[in-house]
């Protein structure tokens, strides 16, 4: 994408922390104010409805998202300079809008126990086995869930594994995207998505069959 | 990527048609792969061959490209609140 092969893409995103360190190989950009807005309104604010989504999906609570797309877009105006016009402004943002997550949001969240610790460690712990199962279901069984049921099913899912969701089918992001936007490497995104949709399709069977959608019902 | 690939047609059966998979994992990852445009065409070309003849892999193709509409086309997007968007931008001009 960049011309300049001296320069790696991946600094040119902030990390979550305000830490912006312009070295030899990273030249700030020296936007005069005017560019500043002229950027921000014309790179960053064509996102925001993907980003308040986000911010909704992951915090599931809308004075939550509020506060997340607005921290995300104060930052993303301070850190200006360390965007290049050009690139990736949707994936620039939504690593900015994660890491925030993670770094505010998280710590003082109201109800840590939504997420059931177990449930993850037991979940991360088989990561390297990788899950050779499949979840035995059909996809009539599910065609017929509303919108709600499959948002509840999302939810249900601890975050990381919601994360690679959003991102891969709602945003529609790359793996190679979603890599930058998560700081893991490409087969970690690969594995966690796979591991993710084997999990939701649980739920998603959960729900189905509390519904009655049985296969027995099929026509 | 939007891929097209042959639905299943029971009535078309083939006489080789495969009732079982002892791959089914390893075929699930690279049905995932297609579906989300990061596969190769050498696995495009394996899984056109598996939707003709491997019973468990046209129901896994299936399967996870209902899920993925589910995601895609059901559930509601969540926009921005008019509010937020205009506290944002006075907040900016306040910055300089």
């Amino acid at each position: 994408m960049s011309d300049t092969p001296t320069r790696d893409e991946d600094q040119l995103l902030p990390d979550g922390d305000p830490i912006e360190q312009p070295s030899e190989d990273t030249p700030a950009r020296r936007y005069t104010d005017e560019q500043k807005y002229q950027v921000f309104n014309k790179e960053f604010m064509p996102h925001i409805d993907s980003m308040y989504n986000f911010a909704f999906r992951l915090t599931m609570d809308e004075d939550d998202a509020n506060d997340l797309v607005q921290d995300t877009y104060l930052k993303a105006f301070r850190f200006i300079s360390s965007f290049e016009q050009g690139t990736n402004a949707k994936a620039w943002l939504f690593r900015i809008l994660k890491n925030s997550f993670i770094n505010d949001y998280r710590k003082k969240s109201k109800e840590p126990a939504k997420v059931d610790y177990q449930d993850v460690e037991t979940t991360y712990n088989s990561e390297d086995a990788e899950s050779e199962h499949t979840v035995d279901l059909r996809a009539e069984s599910v065609s017929d869930l509303i919108g709600d049921e499959v948002a509840n099913a999302l939810n249900a899912l601890p975050v990381d594994f919601r994360t690679v969701i959003i991102l891969c089918d709602i945003e529609g992001f790359t793996y190679e995207e979603m890599a930058k936007i998560l700081d893991i490497p490409i087969g970690t995104v690969r594995s966690r998505l796979h591991r993710a949709r084997n999990l939701l399709k649980e739920k998603l069977r959960d729900y189905a069959s509390s519904m009655g959608y049985k296969e027995e019902n099929e026509e | 990527m939007q891929t097209s690939l042959p639905s299943s047609s029971s009535s078309e059966l083939k006489p080789e048609m495969k009732h079982n998979c002892s791959h089914q994992a390893d075929c699930l990852k690279m049905i995932q792969l297609i579906l989300d445009g990061e596969a190769t065409e050498q696995q495009l070309a394996k899984l056109q061959a598996n939707l003709e003849s491997c019973k468990p892999c046209i129901e896994m193709y299936h399967l996870e490209k209902e899920v993925k509409e589910l995601l895609t086309k059901r559930m509601e997007k969540r926009c921005c609140p008019e509010q937020l968007v205009a506290t944002i931008k006075s907040r900016i001009l306040s910055f300089s």
